[in-house]
């Protein structure tokens, strides 16, 4: 088969495939399934509910790109509005608007599976030549020093004066003109993301994708998968087209939220009660500290530099937060300023001296992904207290951080906002107002729904990553993972789903 | 007509009484209460009835009301059409968000004034007071009035923020992309 990206937008009738495998979603675990089972010599397929851009669309106009890239136009939330959902979609998944952090599963993560998870064969050694790969593949390195922008330094400052460890971060870009617009795609084509690097790489393999077409259905007769029912969309949504594809082998590609959502759509076998139970989102708020001189956390790479002194990854631990900057652009910075009106205004016009730094709990608290009466997921997550002491540590971390480095003032985004402006008055802050709607917080990272594990009555798929009871049935993105990681998940979704393509490629073999 | 403060009757009291119920309530009365609302002729609406763009254009003005009143530097909400932006968003979204969004404005031109102690609707309220009823809003004991706020108010700094003209307000110069040889200023 000859390969291509195809939008289904221009197809001029229905289409009807039969293939090995087709996948759903063409993000870092699914380009990667993608490119493997076409370098393998299958009959692939890709099917991408989102459009198929290239850098020539990345403008770096929020107001652009947030329909273009993500969910719901970016107001996905969960189902109590209390935290906001970002997620990708379109050719090359959330990997086109993500930070580009590259940072392999923690070691105590992968010991933990195995311990309490029952996944096998997913050690340090059994992942370290897939973690390799990749890395080459996406041209992983260190962010120099020279790169970090007056944001990160910031962090930088606070880690050393407050003695906390800290350090630099690793990313995938080449040629980045540190441009500061890494969330809305990027005009230069300098990240070695899915829609660089691993979709192309599939396409030269053969592999074909459907940009434009939505899953509606896997097919399957209750014990093996059979194939998938989707329909290719216009530009307004209408159905302009049906998609049938038959195929031995279905990779559910399509992240921990969608995934599980058409799982449960399709009346996938669930005998235990396990299908998109536990999600974890890393929920995050943010913490804004006012400098008496320009800051500009706009310009430059976004993130290259973390905090980890709050960072367990034992489970239980009292230390379960991460820390990175998480500068806006003014749409964003708009939304998660509080209040409206002249002050709101006022409030922004200290813009160009904020420094922001945003705390992610690396999160117990159990979530679900259920199918509303739409077909639409919708992703019920109610914080647990544990995990709302934890973000109220991460906010008041951040705080003393900001502090430390020099900021004026510390502000707490809530109703009203808590403003200090030294660490006397943080020490006396009362922080048990913290949890979700009374603070602005956001999730990037859903994971879970589909956990992996070698017994079926505690997990969703094997450690193959294969349905326990519908055969060819694989998943290959961040739904695998039975806890949350604390830390950014694509190179451990890239990796999982190259380590776990081998015996996706035997069963599409037949 | 009496100052506001004199129709505070029991404001507390009466949203811990009323609740998030009110959400409801408030929608079947919006739908009964739709009538005397008008847009221009020239206004073609795309997810908006008349009466929700209306609710949308007064809190769009009161949400990016300027900080130096009188500054030609700041655009209004009305010189951005942040309500027309707005419509033509939710026409994009998904049913679920456009029917909450409804009845959140349903809630705020009926019910929501009510609750902050006035017995107009929120459309005929003067500035002021409107800032009154948003303000109990965003304050509010209810996570999911507060949550509906909050996505008004988001997109309405989308509509505002995202034209160029605001940009010299924050002190951002914009995109690198297109920018314009003397700047998006």
């Amino acid at each position: 088969m000859t390969g291509a990206i195809l939008r289904g937008r221009e197809l001029s009738g229905d289409v009807d495939l039969e293939v090995d495998a087709v996948v759903i979603g063409t993000g870092a675990g699914g380009s990667v399934a993608l490119r493997e089972l076409a370098r393998a010599g299958l009959n692939a397929v890709a099917l991408e509910e989102g459009p198929w851009s290239t850098a020539a669309d990345f403008d770096q106009r929020e107001d652009h790109m947030l329909p273009r890239l993500f969910q719901d136009m970016g107001g996905r939330a969960t189902e109590d509005m209390g935290i906001r959902v970002l997620q990708g979609r379109g050719v090359g998944g959330s990997t086109v608007h993500n930070t580009n952090l590259c940072k392999r599963t923690p070691e105590p993560i992968l010991d933990l599976w195995a311990r309490s998870h029952g996944v096998s064969g997913a050690g340090v050694a059994d992942l370290a030549p897939s973690f390799d790969s990749i890395e080459l593949d996406l041209a992983v390195s260190e962010i120099p020093a020279a790169a970090r922008n007056a944001n990160n330094e910031i962090l930088r400052a606070g880690c050393e004066a407050l003695g906390w460890k800290g350090g630099p971060l690793k990313h995938n870009r080449v040629g980045c003109q540190q441009s500061g617009f890494c969330e809305l795609g990027c005009a230069y084509d300098a990240k070695q993301n899915a829609l660089k690097v691993m979709v192309p790489q599939a396409v030269a393999a053969g592999a074909r994708v459907y940009a434009d077409v939505e899953a509606l259905r896997l097919e399957h007769d209750g014990q093996r998968v059979t194939g998938v029912r989707a329909v290719a969309r216009g530009a307004g949504g209408d159905v302009v087209a049906s998609v049938n594809v038959r195929a031995r082998v279905v990779v559910l590609a399509a992240s921990a939220v969608g995934s599980a959502a058409l799982a449960r759509r399709s009346g996938v076998p669930d005998p235990y009660g396990k299908l998109g139970r536990g999600l974890r989102v890393h929920p995050g708020g943010v913490v804004a500290g006012r400098f008496d001189r320009a800051v500009e956390g706009w310009r430059g790479i976004p993130q290259s530099y973390e905090c980890t002194e709050h960072l367990s990854y034992e489970p239980g631990s009292d230390r379960r937060v991460w820390i990175v900057p998480a500068f806006a652009h003014p749409i964003g910075a708009a939304a998660s300023t509080p209040g409206f009106g002249a002050a709101h205004m006022s409030a922004m016009r200290a813009y160009p001296t904020l420094a922001v730094l945003t705390a992610m709990v690396h999160d117990e608290t159990s979530g679900e992904v259920l199918v509303g009466d739409d077909g639409r997921p919708v992703l019920r997550y109610a914080m647990s207290d544990a995990d709302r002491g934890q973000l109220a540590l991460g906010l008041a971390a951040c705080a003393r951080l900001l502090l430390a480095a020099g900021a004026t003032e510390v502000s707490i985004p809530a109703i009203p906002s808590r403003r200090v402006a030294s660490l006397a008055e943080l020490d006396a802050l009362d922080l048990s107002f913290v949890r979700p709607h009374a603070v602005p917080l956001t999730a990037v990272h859903p994971m879970g729904t589909m956990r992996m594990g070698d017994d079926p009555r505690a997990s969703v798929v094997s450690s193959t990553g294969e349905h326990h009871q519908l055969r060819g049935l694989f998943v290959s993105d961040g739904s695998l993972f039975p806890t949350s990681l604390g830390g950014p998940p694509q190179i451990s979704i890239y990796a999982f789903a190259l380590h776990l393509a081998p015996h996706v490629v035997a069963r599409a073999r037949g | 007509m009496r100052a506001p403060s004199d129709r505070k009757v029991s404001r507390r009291r009466l949203l811990g009484i009323v609740g998030g119920a009110l959400v409801l309530g408030a929608s079947a009365v919006a739908v009964v209460r739709t009538r005397g609302y008008s847009v221009p002729a020239d206004r073609r609406l795309v997810a908006f009835s008349p009466w929700q763009f209306i609710v949308a254009q007064h809190a769009a003005r009161r949400i990016v009301a300027p900080d130096r009143p009188g500054d030609a530097a700041i655009p209004a909400a009305d010189d951005l059409d942040v309500a027309g932006f707005v419509d033509a968003w939710v026409a994009r979204m998904d049913g679920r968000v456009r029917r909450d969004l409804g009845r959140f404005l349903g809630y705020l031109e009926h019910a929501a004034p009510i609750g902050a102690g006035f017995a107009t609707r929120f459309s005929r309220l003067a500035p002021t007071e409107q800032d009154e009823v948003l303000a109990s809003l965003e304050s509010s004991s209810s996570d999911l009035l507060r949550a509906g706020f909050d996505g008004l108010r988001s997109l309405v700094f989308m509509g505002y923020y995202r034209d160029p003209t605001t940009w010299a307000i924050v002190g951002y110069d914009g995109p690198l992309v297109n920018r314009p040889a003397g700047g998006w200023r």
